[in-house]
């Protein structure tokens, strides 16, 4: 994948195009209206021309009458009327040109300087002159534009105007414009870039703060307060993270020195009594019985190595499960039966009450669910009170003190004795590696710590959970398997 | 009986032949795989037990070209790697039983004798037996010096494993493996208050002790020592 455009790239890119397009829009409709405007007052100025030519011919066919009833017109009025008058009323118009055509289209009348015969081909004769009307060209290298009136006695009269300044004007308009707007998207631009600079800045001060973080400081905390509201929920996030590696570091701090901790006793024990037995010489007995002694921490070592190693698999995923359709109850009674013997000695009750449809099946790894049902069973008997029951029960129903409702259906296995209580603040750390709720009963010789972590584990493995609830009644472990 | 073991780890190989050898059986040593390789296919042995991690040729290949040479001999692997994978592959190549490291040897020493017990047909029995103690599979009935012991159906069983391999040690893990159907290292004693019933089932009250403790290993049934 390509890498993405910088932001102040893209802002700038976008502010470009959308200011260059508005002035542009801004700069063609001014000149266009100011295009319509001239239209308009040149189509005024030469309807008025037109009208004072027809008028003056108008006069000119009384005359002509009045002269043919009397017979007094004097000669030079006969049929003609004098140029002057005709030229005084372009007087006050700029650069305006007329030619008049008799009705067959012979030119009659016509103001000096420029031809107006092409415009007679251009159009139609009007009565009124519009600015949709006016007719361009160009004759001796330069523009006019100009109508053609229809005159009251077949006349024609072209009237026509200079339109070169108008150009000028326009084309010095649009330079001026065109200018402006290219100024203005450049500032625009400048502005906006610094803009994005500056807005950006907060980012940079933040890579900033979390550069000094590692993992010997994750109790650093990003300041909410230092950035801009859009930014306040990144910093959120990344706060959070933090909050969660410190944990986990924290937590993983806390495993490897339980590590040291479980381990280093039964090593120090082995070194201790080995050197004590060597320090003399001594019956074969002795030394068998330290060897035995021996071969006991060490076997305590090895599985304490093995149930880690199998936790450090599960972390990383790199457990295969074995699925098969488990008969839940089936594996219950057996571990019962399994369990009776070790219940009879202390001795505690063990009881099996089933409340789900049978058979209960679940899809998962059957020596590994066996290993964690067992693993709660032996707790319970181990911290139950002597002379009470321990009761495993099977549910289609989470327990009423459970206030989650899970995604799945679930079969709820659940064990349950009556011993001393869990403090609640224990409780959720009951299911941690080497946690043991009462360090006083450390080292004895029950497991090192690991059997409810490997059910935890043997739980989210199965995409099922574990919790604990505990009171003056008793003390129950629930391990829910989404069942099917 | 001749075994073949071939592991490149000096102490292991040392004490896996001492071990055998006070075990009574005749082990002989190669500490590289070519050696193994070499000496599997030009000698009889009963039994080979391979390293599958050997630096110049890997067990499991070894297992393979054995096979493929015709060779029928046990074999059993022992491996550091636990992985349900490595068991399967171990086990495709054509390998008879899979261990994996650390192991206790007394698990070892029962597998191997498992091993090498299968194929022999096991004859039908009737009745097991030992001094004065006889169980009658078939009635499913328990005397000792003609006293009638009533036993559960996992005693019976339990005794009927230590009566079939009287005479050799097995561990706890093999007994909660082959009796419950436990197949994982579990922190609990119910092997040794189980066997403490059968015990009192059996011994209590007569002068010769059959069922034995041999501490930090396991337990037998055996007659003891003259």
């Amino acid at each position: 994948m390509r890498k993405p455009n910088s932001l102040a790239q893209r802002v700038l890119l976008f502010v470009a195009a959308a200011v260059l397009l508005c002035a542009a829009l801004l700069a063609f409709s001014l000149q266009r209206s100011i295009e319509q405007h001239f239209a308009e007052q040149d189509a005024g100025e030469l309807q008025a021309i037109a009208v004072s030519l027809n008028l003056l011919l108008q006069q000119q066919a009384g005359l002509l009458h009045a002269v043919d009833e009397t017979h007094t017109a004097p000669a030079h009025q006969h049929g003609q009327l004098p140029q002057a008058s005709l030229q005084q009323v372009l007087t006050g118009h700029h650069e305006t040109f007329y030619l008049i055509t008799s009705s067959d289209g012979h030119p009659l009348y016509q103001s000096a300087g420029v031809d107006l015969t092409p415009l007679l081909k251009l159009g139609p004769a009007l009565t009124q002159i519009t600015p949709i009307d006016l007719q361009s060209y160009q004759q001796q290298g330069r523009s006019f534009r100009g109508a053609v009136f229809a005159g009251d006695h077949g006349h024609q009269i072209v009237v026509a105007m200079a339109m070169d300044f108008h150009l000028h004007y326009l084309h010095l308009l649009s330079w001026t414009l065109w200018l402006s707007v290219c100024l203005a998207v450049a500032l625009i631009l400048l502005a906006a870039w610094l803009g994005v600079r500056q807005g950006l800045k907060p980012l940079a001060e933040l890579s900033q703060q979390l550069e000094s973080i590692s993992a010997q400081a994750l109790e650093t905390r990003l300041d909410e307060q230092l950035v801009p509201a859009e930014l306040s929920s990144l910093v959120k996030s990344v706060n959070q993270m933090i909050e969660r590696l410190e944990q986990s570091f924290a937590q993983l701090s806390h495993f490897s020195a339980d590590i040291a901790h479980e381990l280093r006793t039964p090593l120090s024990n082995l070194i201790t009594q080995t050197q004590v037995a060597l320090g003399k010489e001594r019956s074969a007995a002795e030394y068998r019985e330290l060897l035995y002694s021996n071969l006991e921490e060490q076997e305590r070592l090895n599985r304490m190595v093995s149930d880690m190693l199998w936790l450090a698999k599960s972390d990383h995923g790199l457990m295969t499960l074995q699925r098969t359709q488990v008969d839940v109850r089936q594996q219950a009674e057996q571990l019962l039966e399994f369990f009776e013997l070790l219940a009879d000695e202390k001795p505690v009750q063990l009881a099996l009450t089933v409340s789900a449809a049978t058979p209960c099946v679940v899809n998962g790894d059957r020596d590994m669910l066996r290993r964690a049902l067992s693993n709660l069973l032996s707790n319970a008997i181990r911290h139950a009170e002597p002379g009470t029951v321990v009761e495993l029960s099977i549910s289609e129903q989470a327990p009423s003190w459970f206030m989650h409702t899970p995604a799945h259906p679930m079969l709820w296995l659940s064990v349950r004795n009556q011993g001393a209580l869990i403090p609640a603040h224990l409780q959720s750390r009951i299911f941690d590696r080497f946690f043991r709720a009462d360090p006083a009963r450390q080292r004895h010789s029950d497991g090192a710590g690991l059997g409810l972590a490997i059910v935890k584990s043997t739980a989210q493995l199965h995409q099922g959970l574990v919790a604990v609830q505990s009171d003056d009644q008793g003390t129950e472990f629930v391990l829910a398997l989404p069942s099917k | 009986m001749r075994l073949l073991i071939v592991e490149d780890e000096v102490k292991t190989g040392d004490y896996l032949q001492q071990g055998f050898r006070e075990a009574g059986f005749n082990p002989v040593l190669a500490r590289n795989g070519l050696d193994g390789y070499h000496l599997a296919l030009t000698e009889h042995f009963d039994l080979l037990i391979l390293d599958v991690m050997l630096p110049d040729l890997d067990g499991l290949t070894m297992v393979k070209s054995l096979r493929q040479h015709g060779q029928l001999t046990p074999i059993l692997l022992l491996s550091a790697k636990d992985g349900v994978d490595d068991r399967v592959r171990g086990l495709e190549s054509g390998a008879d039983d899979y261990l994996i490291k650390p192991f206790a040897f007394t698990e070892l020493l029962a597998r191997v004798r498992t091993l090498l017990r299968r194929g022999q047909s096991a004859p039908a029995v009737e009745i097991l037996q030992i001094a004065d103690l006889q169980m009658d599979l078939l009635k499913r009935r328990v005397n000792r010096g003609g006293e009638k012991i009533t036993l559960t159906q996992k005693e019976f069983a339990l005794l009927e494993l230590l009566l079939r391999r009287q005479g050799e040690v097995l561990p706890r893990s093999l007994i909660a493996s082959q009796i419950w159907d436990m197949n994982f290292d579990s922190d609990t004693n119910v092997i040794d208050v189980a066997v403490k019933r059968l015990r009192a089932k059996v011994d209590d009250g007569f002068a010769v002790k059959l069922i034995h403790t041999v501490r930090g290993m396991g337990y037998t049934l055996d007659l003891p020592d003259a």
